[in-house]
């Protein structure tokens, strides 16, 4: 009954996704427009239900698993869901929710809206299918899933020339980088000739010692690959130039998805990927011995997480429009969490076996899945907030905007919240995600290599409070120019997703104590599998 | 076992020949409509090498057949969405050179 549960969330979504051209038709006929934005609410919202009640099903330090059609691994489709799994799955359909409540009145200019909701929830079905996807090629199908619907929906303003031109942009760089891991998997299969992760670990674990050169050759190759491929959605530099035009592109409803969850998707196939396959486990679990990797990946996450902090923080200061400003802090903030999983496995691979290092280890992983929540949840109000301005002033300059918090008081606030917390000013939670990674960097010293990633880090996000404070001073206290002096409060179904979220943002922080102790929970599930 | 050895090379090499042609492709040329077609061969690259990977003595693997079904399945997916890119393009711009479309930064 449990494992059947599984299924329940991608069936309810891919269904309703399918239905909705006949719900169209049906609305036509019925002369009652709002029929498809209720289903897929509702749809969005069941899903949230089912993945609730999915999280309690799962036994404690434990996984549930389902074979599609009874072919059981190493063959057959296989669902493999843990604590982090639901962890990320509830993040994305929350986001969605929202997002869907907020299209609501901003989408309602456009026309072929049964397209768009169509693909918003295949969009979600993508994500919560990589999410719980045992197999590697399983993972792949609904990896291409997800990127072929936020491919349409970047370009769904198909009359403006930047919507087309930025998804254009965005569909040669991410299928390259799709094809990329697709080639890293494949190399995989050619090496365990199966692609069930779980099962790949433990061939790997019987043959650790007897391998042949070429396959060991492979093996690094088929991670370097796979890192790469799956960086390019995850807009770590150098292939992150997509994402500043394909952002502030796409309608403001699908720029806070892609900013909020879908970046955070490739992080989530990269991080299950390498950790369930290179961390040799000893099977059973004896409490003593800990997930040792085989490739030194976690080096070249910290290189990659750290130059994307670097070089995104340089280029954010030119920016001149909000979007293009708000879609910089998303790369900025993918580096933190790139680099959050790069430093755990950094020490699980130097310092094999040490319960300290463990530990250490466990905390900048927690805290790199920490700012995974902490940044969906801040970028994306920032985005559903850029899209009230935009919807009211009709521009994202930022010099022009000045001052506009005044005449929209109620959104204003809330995004002066969500600015906080991405800067991580002490009490919010935004703080502590960013305190974990640089604990789980500075617990050994005699590291220069850890130590000196950390400080920079740290240096670039005391930079980055900085501007978002600026930010903040710009929207809410300087005087408004004669743009803004027209300006009123949002509409309230697009004040309803800012509002929630930026009171989520103060929730997240009274939550804390609560909240940490899953997050390690989700953690040790990624690192030392259930 | 010598001509499977002999045959994993041949194709191995087919598979890097044909990904060097699809990525040059793609970086080199100032058509649109050819780097859809760049896309296209680099797709046809990868799932050379999952059919390559899955050679052995009994034929090719049935789990890499169907996991090239499925590949090949979402390379159309793809294509049918770049061309429509194209298309879309070509209304806004009247012609399908890369250089015209430099109003964003590439």
């Amino acid at each position: 009954m449990e494992s059947q549960l599984i299924m329940y969330p991608i069936v309810v979504l891919l269904t309703s996704a399918s239905i909705i051209p006949l719900v169209k038709i049906l609305e036509d006929y019925l002369k009652f427009k709002r029929l498809k934005e209720l289903l897929t609410m509702s749809s969005i919202a069941v899903c949230l239900l089912f993945l609730l009640t999915l999280y309690k099903q799962i036994p404690a330090d434990g996984h549930l698993e389902v074979s599609l059609l009874g072919f059981n691994p190493p063959f057959g489709v296989q669902f493999y869901v843990d604590e982090f799994s639901v962890y990320m799955a509830v993040i994305f359909c929350g986001i969605g929710l929202l997002v869907a409540i907020f299209s609501y009145r901003y989408m309602e200019v456009d026309t072929g809206l049964d397209k768009y909701y169509g693909l918003l929830l295949t969009l979600i079905t993508g994500m919560v299918g990589v999410a719980f996807a045992g197999d590697l090629f399983n993972l792949y199908v609904f990896w291409e899933l997800m990127c072929i619907s936020s491919y349409s929906l970047v370009s769904f303003r198909k009359y403006r020339w930047e919507a087309v031109e930025a998804g254009f942009k965005y569909l040669v760089m991410s299928t390259i980088g799709s094809l990329v891991s697709l080639y890293g998997i494949s190399l995989i299969y050619g090496c365990f000739k199966t692609v069930n992760m779980r099962e790949i670990a433990v061939r790997l674990l019987l043959a650790q010692n007897a391998f042949e050169q070429s396959a060991v050759l492979s093996l690094y190759l088929a991670t370097i690959l796979i890192i790469c491929g799956f960086a390019v959605t995850a807009a770590l530099v150098p292939f992150h130039t997509w994402l500043p035009d394909a952002h502030p592109a796409a309608p403001a409803s699908i720029s806070a998805m892609l900013s909020g969850v879908v970046i955070k998707t490739s992080v989530y196939a990269m991080s299950r990927i390498l950790f369930t396959i290179f961390s040799l486990v000893p099977v059973g679990g004896a409490s003593n011995s800990y997930p040792v990797p085989m490739v030194d990946y976690g080096f070249i996450l910290i290189v990659l997480g750290v130059l994307t902090i670097t070089i995104a923080n340089i280029m954010i200061i030119q920016q001149k429009d909000l979007k293009r400003f708000l879609a910089f802090s998303s790369i900025v903030n993918m580096g933190y969490i790139a680099s959050g999983f790069g430093i755990a496995a950094y020490l699980l691979y130097h310092y094999p076996g040490q319960h300290y290092a463990f530990k250490l280890a466990v905390t900048a992983a927690s805290g790199a899945i920490m700012h995974i929540l902490n940044h969906a949840v801040g970028k994306s109000l920032l985005f559903l907030y850029s899209g009230c301005i935009v919807h009211e002033a009709k521009t994202r300059d930022i010099s022009k905007i000045e001052g506009i918090g005044r005449k929209m008081p109620v959104t204003g606030i809330s995004s002066s919240i969500g600015l906080f917390h991405l800067a991580g000013i002490p009490p919010l939670a935004g703080f502590w995600s960013k305190l974990f990674i640089v604990w789980g960097g500075l617990g050994l010293l005699e590291n220069t290599f850890l130590v000196g990633s950390t400080i920079i880090v740290v240096l670039n996000s005391i930079y980055a409070a900085g501007y978002y404070v600026w930010l903040m001073q710009r929207i809410m206290f300087n005087k408004s120019s004669s743009v803004v002096e027209k300006v009123h409060e949002a509409p309230i179904s697009m004040m309803i997703p800012v509002v929630l979220l930026s009171t989520t943002c103060i929730s997240l922080t009274i939550l804390l104590p609560w909240l940490i102790p899953l997050i390690e929970n989700a953690a040790l599930a990624l690192m030392v599998g259930g | 076992m010598q001509d499977l050895a002999q045959l994993q090379t041949i194709y191995t090499a087919t598979v890097i020949v044909l990904a060097a042609i699809g990525l040059y492709c793609i970086i080199t040329k100032r058509e649109l409509l050819k780097i859809v077609i760049g896309i296209e061969i680099l797709t046809s690259a990868v799932n050379l090498n999952i059919m390559v990977m899955g050679l052995s003595d009994s034929g090719v693997d049935a789990l890499a057949q169907s996991m090239t079904v499925f590949s090949m399945t979402i390379g159309a997916c793809v294509a049918a969405v770049a061309l429509a890119l194209v298309v879309d393009v070509f209304r806004h711009y009247r012609t399908t050179d890369v250089r015209k479309l430099r109003r964003l930064k590439w």
